[in-house]
């Protein structure tokens, strides 16, 4: 393989389908130097202590001007989100944040949306009923996790067909060569918009409260940060569990043992659904992370100033640390996987993408007999990063109540 | 049904006072208190919680249960 091409590879549409030959490729040099000075970090033990090193940082304003930024950190009168910032300023945000949502304040928060979101699962799926095709990401792993979202932050339903192209356009940005260059642009227009949108919602919400995080939020926090907090979660809620969803469905329809067992055990689903996001995350890397002094990495000194990619998809499969990392194994112990990254930045939403997962999964395979995928590979999606198919169009057999 | 967290491992991601808090709660930002015994009704998410622990530190024993032996989830 020629040297350098590594990276390019990976962002190119031709291998979305398959990415993990190059992440194996990646690894034979677990720090690797591409020719324009990016850093990619793609085995297991490295890009934990990397995630966990308070000298690499998540704010892009840190890299020389020379290298893409996100379209986050660029002037758009915004703060940066939470997600693209380090301590303090993090934590404070992130505290904050956490507030309305999880725990020490709210432990039940999240926990108390499991009846609704129950109900909306089951709307879905009774939707199904005479059907002998239907497309797994739009009539169910889509619908599914912006309806959450929508609950969590307040966010009415009804406006969503006005952010769905927002959250697509500024998901593209978080790509580090979305289709020549026109990609951060449109994130950066869509950001504004969905922006615009969203800062008159919480001026709503802070004169007239009612449910969710945006208004327990408006008291404690600048209209700016909550403006920039508010579309990095809904975006975050628009374009990550859709794919945990899918590639649970796909990597099942994919291992018909697996599935027989798991129709017969369905406890099987918490471990099962551990492993996809090891198998199949649905964030593959970061490629915001920036060297903030020189640092030794397996032998090789990342300079001050580098962008830096930690390939989690690629740590996922470290053979170093996980047995047999290429077999989808349920029963695999000791599942310390990256799917939802490690550290300060740790997926803010992984106990909602976990409550959706456990609900929507056990009650799809329950419910629906499956005869076969219509297309394998599927369509996937541009993004490399947060890699899913676009649409997972199935036969199915038949709805049970 | 009893409960084990190594507390050596666990760094207060807080993924099972999430799935759990009836059987899980924070003190603090970080201290992560627990029940040590719990009942059938919070099996389901217990388990869940076991599963999510990022660091893998939380360890259920059914062996008190005539029906079902140890799962170590700690490897």
């Amino acid at each position: 393989m020629t040297p350098g091409t590594l990276s390019a590879q990976i962002t190119d549409y031709a291998n979305r389908a398959d990415p993990y030959p190059l992440y194996a490729e990646l690894r034979k040099q677990p720090v690797r130097r591409e020719d324009d000075g990016t850093y990619l970090v793609s085995t297991y033990y490295e890009v934990r202590n990397l995630a966990n090193d308070p000298r690499l940082s998540n704010d892009t304003r840190n890299r020389p001007p020379r290298y893409a930024r996100t379209a986050d950190a660029e002037d758009q009168g915004l703060p940066p989100s939470f997600i693209f910032t380090d301590p303090p300023v993090h934590d404070r945000l992130r505290d904050t944040i956490n507030r309305p949502f999880g725990p020490p304040h709210s432990p039940s928060f999240l926990d108390g949306l499991r009846g609704e979101l129950a109900k909306v699962v089951t709307e879905l799926l009774d939707a199904f009923d005479g059907k002998d095709q239907v497309d797994i990401v739009e009539d169910f792993a889509y619908p599914l996790p912006v309806t959450a979202i929508c609950k969590v932050l307040g966010v009415p339903r009804e406006d969503e067909p006005r952010f769905h192209g927002w959250a697509d356009a500024l998901a593209s940005s978080l790509d580090p060569r979305p289709g020549g260059g026109d990609g951060q642009e449109k994130g950066q227009r869509a950001r504004q918009e969905m922006g615009a949108y969203l800062s008159d919602l919480i001026e709503t919400k802070r004169r007239h409260p009612g449910p969710g995080m945006l208004s327990a939020l408006a008291p404690d926090m600048t209209p700016a940060d909550l403006e920039a907090t508010a579309v990095l979660l809904l975006v975050a809620g628009h374009e990550t569990t859709v794919n945990a969803i899918t590639n649970t469905t796909l990597t099942l329809l994919r291992h018909p043992d697996v599935l027989e067992r798991f129709q017969k055990e369905p406890d099987l689903a918490v471990p099962l659904i551990e492993e996809v996001l090891r198998f199949e995350p649905p964030v593959q890397f970061v490629p915001w992370t920036t060297a903030l002094a020189d640092i030794d990495v397996a032998g090789t000194t990342i300079p001050k100033g580098s962008p830096v990619w930690l390939m989690l998809a690629a740590a996922n499969r470290d053979p170093k640390r996980f047995v047999d990392p290429d077999r989808f194994d349920p029963d695999r112990k000791d599942n310390e996987h990256l799917g939802f990254y490690t550290g300060i930045h740790y997926c803010f939403g992984a106990p909602l993408a976990r409550i959706e997962l456990h609900l929507a999964v056990p009650e799809l395979f329950r419910r629906v007999t499956f005869s076969r995928l219509l297309e394998d590979p599927p369509p996937y999606r541009a993004n490399a990063v947060l890699r899913g198919p676009r649409h997972l169009p199935v036969a199915i057999e038949g709805l049970t109540v | 049904m009893r409960l084990v967290v190594d507390l050596n491992r666990c760094q207060g991601f807080a993924q099972c006072v999430f799935l759990a808090p009836d059987v899980f709660s924070l003190h603090g930002d970080e201290a992560l208190l627990f029940s040590p015994r719990f009942d059938e009704a919070q099996r389901d998410r217990v388990e869940k919680a076991a599963a999510a622990c990022p660091v893998q530190a939380i360890l259920v024993d059914y062996s008190d249960e005539p029906t079902k032996g140890v799962e170590p989830h700690v490897g």
